[in-house]
């Protein structure tokens, strides 16, 4: 098994990442050898064993339904230099 | 220069021949001569006071701490060594932070550590590598490399760090200190940023296990802005501390032993077993078969998660934004490219290929059922056995830019650490000894929410050992 | 060749919760832009969901009205795509495990036949943003109030057949989660939204043909413009030898058309994962029990007993239940007042509903309440005053808080029920107008209004018609 340059750019495209070409050259080696190794996985029998997900035996805890935020906008926007009139800003979307 | 315990400051500051706010002053002076050598703080919070306690009587009031730049603090620069966040102040306190807060302890600044925590050398931080006080050649180690180093250096009695695959006992092992991850859930991850999530856990860098049976008392707990956190109830661990081990079982697993050890590292780990068996402790081989399959498993899991919880570094509300507002696919990609550094990329890209149509049952699913049988191996040992024991890491420090374009021999660094996070359970690493004045140390797992077991265990061995107090000559020289 | 359309429908309905699904924020519709958001909302670093009990307890109360499975244990995933309305690049939902699997619901048709549409599952998610394109000229505004406001996404299996079927299917959800009090169903405010997979295949093909998935069609009447289009545009294509591709539409409801929609159109990949965040969602029988017990009737049970237990006309009690405000209204009233449902029913639907209509408002906000439209038809059913009084009353009673009793003492309308005082006026009239009286009886019974008027005029309108009708022939004979 072997990974191409064109599933790197597929993947960059789906997480939203740019490589410059040597960037992308690097990964392509080092995700093959990340590959190889994790594809020792393939030879393990698992049988019937069911997938692990969390690593304790717990079912999900629920919520009152409660209000207990309130509006902290202008504390929070103070992160974004990009927030005007209350509204974050993004590049024009076309849909 | 002396490098004080927690146990001991709580005694200075009791007896009152010290005040907190000269242990908080002494500190920062240790950090301002210390951090351009050793690099280990990313910012150092010089205004900080103990007013906010809630608890007077509290009995680690006024103890300063360094907090791994990881852990959201009100108010402060978080930036999880990161570019992209190296302009977010956190409008919010981790739990973790917020309960120590309660208790009166004071945050001395925020460490350094590899980029939201990925690597396992410190190399990987956009604020430079953090040095190992003992030889600043060489790695402390990562992720937590910044507080283990600032603990080794004495330029913070204690820190906290985060555990994904072994980031607080391979670098406690590799500069000296204890270091201590709890089972998952025992600390709430709230305000914690997360790598991934089914892994992480905040711990704690001490000088000894004493110092995190204090410490941990205060952190632990149930959280109810945390799902994944646990409502097993909290014990006393200090309480604990000097039971009698005589009558305890401990498995060393064959897997762990099988000769790819150098000996001089096996040397030191049979000395301690020596030392343990003193106390009474019985040793037992025992196997954990599909133990080899962890790393493998973990750069299926880890990277999967961490896929997804880096998506919301888009630029749009916190964080790194680029300048080319030309479209948003432009935007989003630029954003990312300037705002991570490669091996969290190399990171989100494999997560994003296992995670994707065709190969997530290949690899994602078979990942997590591999996760299981590693997780029932530690379930069947510990029918048999108390604690397993093995050393932390395959060698001590190791020189900066040895494995840093090799991602699989990094990677290979965790490969005693990372079945404790698959399978959830607590772990200590403590110092054994040194080869060629580099420390070295060994691992202790116990089962989910046994610490109380595993600080008892290293407590008793540093009461009879001084490996977990030697100071590193870096400090030596700064006295003269 | 003819065509045979295969629809099925995924519907996302707004929960009437008052925090989000997976944070303590608002979800009142209408603040001002962000000020609904909190740390869990915005995706800050290090925060994380926790689940809302409401939610839950009302996605299961959906499932069992459409007789569904809940299941005992659902998984929480994780939808990863980038969009700016999606703050953490992220959102939470279910795929395999959905909290309800495998209902149905039957519907009926305009010419009364009835069908039954499976519903595949039913699942819990997040609700995204809001992208306002029309605020800043070269940005997109992001409100991220609606963020995590939590939705059942009700998934119907390809049953449904026309466009026609499709209506009547999305209404009939709607009137379940209005009965079920799990939603407000404002389609306005986007509380209920619809989206239809739409394919054609030529009568008696079995496999399906390439669908489309048609968005944004918010309304009933637009569900049957846009389905109908959509069928045309494929058969059309069809006919023409031209194939059909798989891809999103966007409903344009001023247009009338469907177009594809760019920004989706790029092949997605979304990498579900079960979200390590939240663990595995855990339901007890006791609790689904619980859930059970406390069902409210819906509207088959509804009309049916209004049908048999009340005698109303079929076509009133559907109407009657048809919106289940105006049904408990209806049996409010009947609390105060039994004796005649069908009269209750008569009134609510013609005077009550036209007031409604006529103002524009909500059966809430109708000034009559309940208790006072019953004491004004028990004084028509016990003849104290006349219904063409009590309409006259009714009037009155919409500016006025005085109850009919009241206003009859006020006014003194009480009806004239004793025979004598009638009877007086009878001779009186028919003395006046003998020629009438002669007309009567050479057959011409028709004028026998025209008394009855002149004797109820000269009451004005007080004397009980019933009666003056009697004592009239009575006279006229002897």
């Amino acid at each position: 098994m072997s990974i191409k340059k064109s599933e790197i750019e597929h993947l960059c495209n789906l997480s939203k990442l740019n490589l410059d070409e040597e960037e992308q050259s690097i990964f392509l080696s080092q995700m093959q050898s990340i590959l190889e190794m994790i594809k020792e996985l393939e030879g393990v029998d698992t049988g019937e064993i069911a997938p692990m997900a969390h690593p304790l035996q717990m079912s999900q805890r629920l919520r009152e339904d409660e209000i207990t935020e309130f509006n902290e906008r202008d504390k929070y926007q103070k992160n974004t230099d990009f927030a005007e009139d209350g509204f974050y800003k993004v590049p024009k979307v076309i849909d | 220069m002396k490098r004080h315990t927690v146990r001991e400051l709580q005694d200075m500051i009791a007896d009152q021949s010290v005040s907190s706010d000269e242990v908080y002053q002494l500190y920062l002076n240790r950090i301002k001569a210390m951090n351009d050598s050793i690099n280990a703080f990313i910012s150092i919070e010089s205004d900080e006071t103990s007013s906010g306690t809630e608890e007077n009587d509290s009995e680690i009031k006024g103890v300063p701490y360094a907090l791994k730049d990881i852990f959201c603090s009100e108010g402060d620069k978080t930036t999880c060594g990161s570019k992209m966040l190296s302009n977010f102040v956190s409008p919010y306190d981790a739990t973790v932070v917020k309960n120590l807060r309660k208790k009166g302890t004071i945050i001395l600044g925020k460490t350094n550590m590899d980029e939201f925590a990925m690597g396992s050398s410190n190399e990987t931080s956009f604020y430079g590598n953090v040095l190992n006080p003992w030889d600043t050649e060489r790695t402390p180690g990562g992720s937590s490399g910044g507080s283990a180093a600032a603990v080794a250096a004495g330029m913070a009695p204690i820190a906290l760090g985060t555990d994904t695959g072994g980031s607080i006992r391979q670098p406690a092992a590799l500069t000296g200190i204890t270091g201590l991850k709890p089972t998952y859930g025992r600390c709430s991850r709230y305000g914690m940023i997360a790598f991934a999530s089914s892994l992480d856990q905040a711990g704690i860098l001490s000088i000894s296990a004493e110092d995190a049976a204090i410490f941990l008392e205060h952190m632990a707990g149930y959280d109810h802005k945390d799902s994944t956190s646990s409502m097993e109830e909290v014990p006393k661990y200090t309480e604990f501390l000097n039971d009698n081990l005589s009558g305890k079982v401990v498995g060393l697993p064959k897997e762990f032993f099988d000769g790819s050890l150098d000996s001089k590292y096996q040397g030191l780990v049979s000395d301690s077993i020596h030392e343990y068996e003193k106390m009474g402790i019985k040793f037992k081989d025992i196997s954990l078969p599909n133990i080899k399959y962890s790393v493998p498993t973990y750069y299926v899991v880890a990277p999967a998660e961490c896929s997804s919880n880096l998506a919301r570094y888009d630029g749009v509300r916190f964080g790194h934004r680029s300048s080319d507002d030309s479209d948003l696919d432009a935007f989003y990609k630029k954003t990312r490219k300037e705002g991570f550094g490669q091996e969290v990329k190399r990171r989100i890209i494999t997560g994003t290929y296992v995670l994707s149509a065709g190969y997530y049952d290949a690899y994602y699913l078979k990942a997590q059922k591999v996760r299981q049988l590693i997780n029932q191996d530690f379930l069947n040992a510990f029918k048999e056995v108390d604690v397993i024991m093995g050393p932390t890491t395959q060698q001590s420090a190791f020189k900066l830019g040895e494995k840093v374009d090799d991602p699989v021999s990094m990677y290979m660094n965790d490969i005693y650490t990372i079945s404790s996070n698959l399978s959830g359970v607590p772990a200590i690493s403590h110092p054994i000894g040194f080869v060629d004045d580099l420390p070295f140390g060994m691992q202790v797992i116990a089962p989910h929410f046994m610490e109380h077991d595993l600080l008892n265990i290293v407590h008793k061995y540093q009461m009879v050992t001084d490996w977990h107090l030697q100071i590193p000559g870096i400090c030596r020289e700064l006295d003269r | 060749m003819s065509w045979e359309t295969v629809i099925g429908l995924e519907i996302h309905v707004q929960l009437d919760t008052n925090s989000k699904i997976f944070s303590g924020a608002s979800t009142s519709y209408g603040s001002e832009q962000n000020t609904n958001t909190s740390l869990v909302d915005l995706g800050y670093p290090g925060v994380l969901p926790v689940l809302n009990k409401d939610a839950v307890m009302m996605a299961i109360k959906f499932g069992l009205a459409i007789n569904a499975e809940i299941s005992r244990r659902s998984i929480f995933a994780r939808k990863n795509y980038f969009y700016p309305d999606l703050p953490k690049g992220y959102q939470i939902s279910q795929l395999e495990l959905p909290i309800v699997q495998g209902g149905s619901l039957e519907i009926q048709l305009n010419d009364g036949t009835k069908k039954e549409v499976g519903i595949t599952r039913a699942h819990l998610e997040e609700d995204a943003g809001k992208s306002i394109h029309d605020k800043f000229s070269n940005q997109t505004a992001i409100d991220l109030n609606r963020a995590g406001t939590p939705l059942l996404e009700i998934v119907s299996e390809p049953d449904i057949r026309s466009a026609e079927e499709a209506s009547s299917y999305m209404q009939k959800i709607h009137q379940l989660v209005r009965y079920l009090k799990i939603s407000d169903g404002n389609m306005q405010e986007g509380s209920f939204r619809c989206d239809a997979n739409v394919s054609v295949r030529p009568f008696g093909q079995t496999e399906f043909g390439t669908r489309t998935e048609v968005k944004n069609i918010n309304s009933f009447r637009f569900v049957e413009n846009a389905i109908n289009h959509e069928v045309e545009r494929q058969i059309d294509r069809l006919e023409n030898g031209d194939h059909i591709i798989q891809e999103t539409r966007l409903y344009d409801p001023d247009k009338d058309e469907t177009r594809p929609m760019r920004s989706k159109e790029e092949a997605n990949d979304y990498r579900y994962f079960p979200d390590p965040d939240l663990l595995p969602l855990e339901i007890d029988q006791e609790t689904i029990d619980k859930i059970a017990q406390s069902l409210p009737e819906l509207f088959d049970e509804k009309v049916t007993r209004y049908i048999e237990a009340l005698s109303i006309k079929q076509s009133d009690a559907e109407e009657i239940a048809r919106n289940m405000q105006i049904a408990e209204y209806f049996e409010a009233t009947l609390d105060h007042f039994s004796n005649d449902a069908q009269m209750v029913s008569n009134w609510i639907l013609s005077e009550v509903i036209g007031v409604l209509n006529r103002e524009n408002i909500e059966i809430n906000a109708f000034q009559i309440k309940p208790k006072r439209l019953a004491s004004l038809l028990s004084r028509v059913d016990d003849n104290t005053i006349s219904s063409k009084i009590a309409k006259n009353l009714f009037n009155q009673m919409l500016t006025s808080a005085d109850s009919a009793d009241e206003l009859i003492k006020q006014q003194g309308l009480e009806q004239i029920t004793d025979e004598d005082s009638i009877n007086k006026i009878v001779v009186e009239v028919l003395n006046e107008f003998s020629d009438q009286k002669d007309q009567y009886l050479e057959g011409k019974e028709q004028i026998l209004g025209f008394l009855v008027g002149q004797v109820m005029q000269r009451t004005q309108g007080k004397a009980n018609p019933r009666l003056v009708n009697e004592l009239i022939i009575r006279q006229i004979k002897n």
